[in-house]
């Protein structure tokens, strides 16, 4: 492709302005079918119709273009289209040093940060096999279930609104801000943390976000209960979660999903028991599971999970060692070729990395799995045959992150 | 302004109507102060009394319409305000704080707004239908106020079929929703309008049912007559002889106004705004005003049906005289004479200094001025205050306005409540409840005052 | 059937098969009741700069450890690979991606287009032949606009110029 024809086109151009007759698009892309199952989705039978749901649209989560095949009101087939939010993570930190690679990969999953910014933290780490300070692997393990916590909330508040619901997401964002703002006291930033260093966290503990989680810790629980209150027994709800999107334990497994749509169906996989990293193996708590596998056994879980964190929290407080929050490394990280793969337990599943190292001081390669990115093919399976408005109910009840699924 | 400077060929289409109807108001004006200074128009009024003294039904008529079609926008402006702050509540949120105290001029502003946005044509719409559907959907919503009886004699006509008039031209909204779904060229659109129609029709059938036990115990369809069979306590009130009929027809109503939870025409999270899609400007508006002309109107219905009209729940007059506090109504000014002159020009300068004395005495850092503008607002709402009382004891339109006017909003704000509480249903879920539970019910309450009817009259 | 004895280093075991054999390995750990690997944790291709690779990350109920399962050995030119989306459905997109940053082929893969970049993309912007714009000190002096070279491996960047893995 020439330069030219990517070129931006400038206001001068007299062309930009010019009314364009009026047109019926056809619905079927311009190019020819690139795969069998693209030949086959845009294939219309009579009655059927096709409609774009995204890049621009309130309920994608970010700009998720969907392509509906819809028979009426009932859905027949979909087609997830990516790609808009895609920014090259992986190129971009193949070309910046390990340092670089951890502010990149934060915006990965713009909700629960403090998971996509651990991937090349946690890879370097096993490739250089450096210990890291007890004290610094402990507020870890605080950040990322304060997080998840947060994640959750946001879930639920996510779930209700695509259902029509107004007022859950403003109760989740008040539980959700008074984490976010404790997470600020501790890293300086509300969204975007860049907190975890290679070798340990950018700095301990503070008397401002431990006084934040003191005031949080007295009411959390509470807190939990009372905002859910207003969905948990609402008829209109459960009507519209339960039975819908049914995922059976094989499916699951084999569309490879992980998280809690995973844990919906039964199977307990949480790579914190199933796979120990951190201080984990240390600390007590319940893998929560649901048999149903359905969109209101998701919300049920992503509930029960943030009552689990608190119990973490609460024990970590306890166990809060003293000592150091950086372990000993040079400035410039050359660690030894190999390869590494690490997983840890994020709000929406398992968060992987795959690093290989070359010797130099940039990683040679750094693949993210992305666990909503696999868990969103789900919807190909779970919607079709269900209503356009139970195409947002599922959607949600997988809680794709964009940033992360576009990489 | 912008739309002065701006040559004429740059104009949208709303601007070409607007500019030279503004120059004409502006004649007109200056015309009439002609008039009355040379006392040309004085004279043609004298001649013109009679006139309308011969036309009094038609001169009615268009008195009532302009009215009814002036008094939509407030009454939108107040509901969308109103909304706003009650769902900013039920969100803890803070809602409309900026324009106005507590934000009470940001739905006046919203208003301005939509007047100002670019009013937006699509390529590939069918202009004259994408044009006409907002209209079609705010008279259609509009007309039904004309029925509606606001107070004793407060009504726009009395018709004998006045019921009927009102599901007849409410059922003409699905025509202009249909027509914005259709005309849109928007998959999103013809969704929505689509749904609009199935909705609407399949709850017009409850909606109308429901109805009919108040039609057999009235033995009307005006509404006039059904509010004035209401009159008395509270307990005779229609709710009590139908509660079922009441249940029935408040669900449908909030189906018919499209309303949450039965939103699913213009589901914002499931097709983006249905058939307001590619709507912007004033036809969004329309659109957005008719929506809450409709609230208001459905409250009304429900208030004139069920709950008494502008009846007030008890009656004061016979506690009132008990206590021995009889109001003598008949105060004539003619008696004071030039007293009465001296009140007019000595009462607001002496009431205001009266007023501001306080505020001056009391507030050392207060200026002058500022004590004397505190002192002449508080005159004003005094004075305000008793010439409402004053209407209120004299003319019984005034209380029975307040009435039905509190009795509406009551319903207006349950409308709101549940906007801010509960999620959509499923366009199946809306189906199945209308002609499965709906319907059902509606029929056996029908059945069961019929019944009860012909006992009644039975045992009389 | 492996190219090279397993490799065990902290808590993942390795080991590399030839595109040959790539199917039934797969097929056999995720069939056989002795292996049980019924989730798979990741599937991403690589470009060491002399070969393709694709790379599989297993996890089984039996045991804790993680097995690395390395498709290597790809010709670069060509790359070719069985899918493995007849024993996991949600292989799928991971193969879609790796298809679209590097090129490689999943035989058996009913979906195989590319999913971030746009249809009319030509090039593979993950392999190490593709230079990002702000790269260009270290690019083949083709200037700054490198990103949309199309990648054709006749006219390719000179070996020497691309940054390879000295794994083996």
């Amino acid at each position: 492709m020439t330069a030219d024809a990517t070129r931006i086109r400038s206001l001068d151009d007299p062309t930009l302005f010019v009314d364009t007759p009026a047109t019926i698009y056809d619905a079927v892309p311009p190019y020819p079918p690139r795969s069998e199952r693209e030949a086959e989705f845009y294939h219309l039978r009579d009655g059927e119709l096709l409609i774009n749901l995204g890049p621009q649209h309130p309920s994608t989560h970010g700009v998720l273009r969907v392509v509906l095949k819809i028979d009426g009101e009932r859905v027949v087939d979909l087609d997830p289209v990516l790609g808009y939010l895609h920014r090259g993570v992986e190129k971009i930190c193949e070309n910046g040093d390990w340092h670089h690679a951890i502010s990149n990969c934060d915006p990965l999953e713009y909700v629960a940060s403090m998971f996509s910014e651990a991937m090349p933290v946690l890879a370097c780490e096993k490739l250089l096999d450096l210990e890291v300070p007890r004290r610094a692997e402990y507020i870890r393990v605080l950040a990322w279930e304060l997080n998840r916590i947060a994640s959750h909330a946001l879930f639920v508040g996510w779930l209700a609104l695509d259902l029509g619901g107004l007022t859950p997401i403003l109760y989740s964002f008040i539980e959700r801000d008074e984490i976010v703002e404790m997470l600020a006291a501790l890293t300086g930033q509300r969204l975007l943390f860049n907190y975890l260093r290679i070798g340990g966290v950018n700095g301990d503990l503070n008397h401002e976000f431990m006084s934040r989680l003191g005031d949080w810790m007295s009411h959390a629980a509470e807190q939990l209960d009372n905002n859910q209150k207003l969905l948990n027994e609402n008829e209109i709800f459960v009507r519209r979660t339960k039975g819908l999107g049914t995922l059976d334990r094989e499916t699951a497994l084999r569309l490879c999903m992980t998280g809690p749509p995973l844990r919906a169906t039964g199977i307990p996989y949480d790579v914190r028991r199933a796979h120990p990293y951190s201080v984990y193996p240390e600390l007590e708590f319940r893998i929560p599971t649901r048999e149903e596998g359905d969109s209101y056994a998701r919300y049920q879980l992503h509930l029960d999970e943030a009552r689990e964190s608190i119990h973490i929290i609460d024990q970590v407080l306890h166990q809060m060692p003293d000592g150091p929050v950086m372990a000993q490394i040079p400035r410039l990280i050359r660690p030894r070729p190999g390869r590494a793969w690490i997983a840890i337990e994020s709000p929406r599943g398992q968060y992987g990395c795959f690093a290989i190292s070359d010797g130099s001081d940039q990683p040679f390669r750094l693949r993210i799995r992305d666990p909503s990115y696999f868990n969103l093919q789900a919807v190909g399976v779970l919607t079709p045959g269900n209503l356009i408005a139970d195409t947002m109910a599922i959607m949600a009840s997988l809680d794709p992150i964009m940033g992360g699924i576009d990489k | 302004m912008s739309a002065l400077t701006r040559p004429w060929g740059h104009l949208t289409l709303a601007g070409k109507i607007i500019l030279p109807l503004v120059g004409l108001v502006i004649a007109l004006t200056l015309l009439l102060l002609l008039g009355v200074a040379t006392g040309v128009i004085p004279a043609l009024v004298l001649f013109g009394g009679s006139l309308v003294g011969a036309n009094l039904p038609i001169v009615r008529f268009i008195v009532a319409a302009s009215a009814i079609l002036l008094m939509t926008v407030p009454t939108a402006f107040v509901i969308i305000y109103m909304e706003m702050k009650f769902i900013a509540f039920i969100n803890m949120r803070l809602g409309p704080n900026r324009i106005g105290p507590w934000g009470t001029l940001q739905s006046t502003i919203h208003g301005f707004k939509v007047l100002a946005k670019e009013d937006f044509t699509p390529t590939g719409v069918d202009v004259p239908v994408f044009t006409l559907a907002p209209v079609v959907v705010y008279l259609s919503a509009v007309m039904t106020l004309l029925v509606l009886p606001f107070a004793p004699g407060l009504v726009g006509v009395d018709m004998n079929i006045g019921l009927l008039y009102f599901f007849g031209i409410g059922g003409l909204n699905v025509v202009g929703l249909l027509m914005a779904g259709w005309s849109s060229f928007n998959k999103y659109s013809l969704i929505g309008g689509l749904r609009a129609a199935a909705q609407v029709i399949s709850y017009e059938l409850p909606l109308t049912l429901g109805v009919v036990g108040v039609i057999m115990l009235a033995g009307t369809m005006s509404l006039n007559q059904i509010v004035l069979l209401q009159a008395g306590s509270f307990l005779d009130w229609f709710v009590f002889q139908q509660p079922l009929g009441f249940l029935i027809f408040f669900i449908a109503a909030v189906a018919e106004g499209n309303r949450a939870p039965f939103d699913l025409t213009e589901a914002d999270s499931e097709i983006v705004a249905g058939f307001a899609t590619e709507y912007s400007g004033m036809r969004f508006g329309f659109f957005f005003f008719a929506e809450y002309v409709a609230v208001f109107i459905l409250s009304g219905l429900i208030t004139v049906l069920f709950f008494g009209g502008w009846n007030a729940p008890l009656d004061l007059n016979p506690l009132l005289n008990w206590a021995g506090l009889s109001v003598n109504t008949g105060l004539d000014f003619g008696r004071l004479g030039v007293g009465l002159l001296f009140l007019i020009a000595l009462g607001p300068v002496v009431g205001t200094l009266l007023l501001a004395l306080p505020f001056w005495m009391l507030r050392s850092d207060w200026s002058v001025l500022k004590s004397l503008v505190i002192g002449f607002l508080l005159f004003n709402l005094l004075i305000m205050g008793a010439v409402g009382l004053y209407l209120a004891i004299s003319f019984e339109a005034v209380v029975g306005l307040f009435w039905f006017i509190a009795k509406t909003y009551v319903f207006v704000f349950v409308f709101v409540w549940m906007r801010g509480t509960l999620p959509r249903v499923r366009i199946d879920q809306l189906m199945g409840f209308a002609w499965k539970w709906l319907l059902p019910a509606a029929l056996l309450n029908l059945f069961v005052t019929a019944l009860a009817v012909i006992t009644v009259d039975a045992i009389r | 059937m492996l190219l090279s004895p397993p490799r065990a280093r902290r808590d993942t075991t390795e080991i590399r098969v030839s595109t040959a054999h790539a199917s039934d390995v797969m097929r056999t750990l995720h069939d056989d009741p002795e292996f049980g690997f019924d989730i798979l944790a990741d599937v991403c291709g690589v470009d060491t700069g002399d070969h393709m690779q694709v790379v599989y990350h297993l996890w089984s109920a039996a045991s804790p450890d993680w097995l690395r399962v390395i498709v290597d050995e790809l010709p670069r030119d060509d790359p070719r690979v069985p899918s493995v989306t007849f024993l996991w459905k949600g292989a799928e997109w991971g193969e879609r991606e790796a298809y679209d940053m590097f090129g490689i082929i999943f035989e058996g893969n009913r979906d195989l287009r590319r999913i971030y970049m746009p249809p009319d993309y030509e090039s593979f912007p993950l392999r190490k032949d593709f230079y990002l714009a702000d790269d260009a000190p270290r690019s083949p002096g083709q200037g700054f606009r490198h990103m949309e070279r199309v990648h054709d491996p006749s006219t390719a960047t000179p070996d020497l110029l691309i940054r390879r893995s000295k794994l083996r």
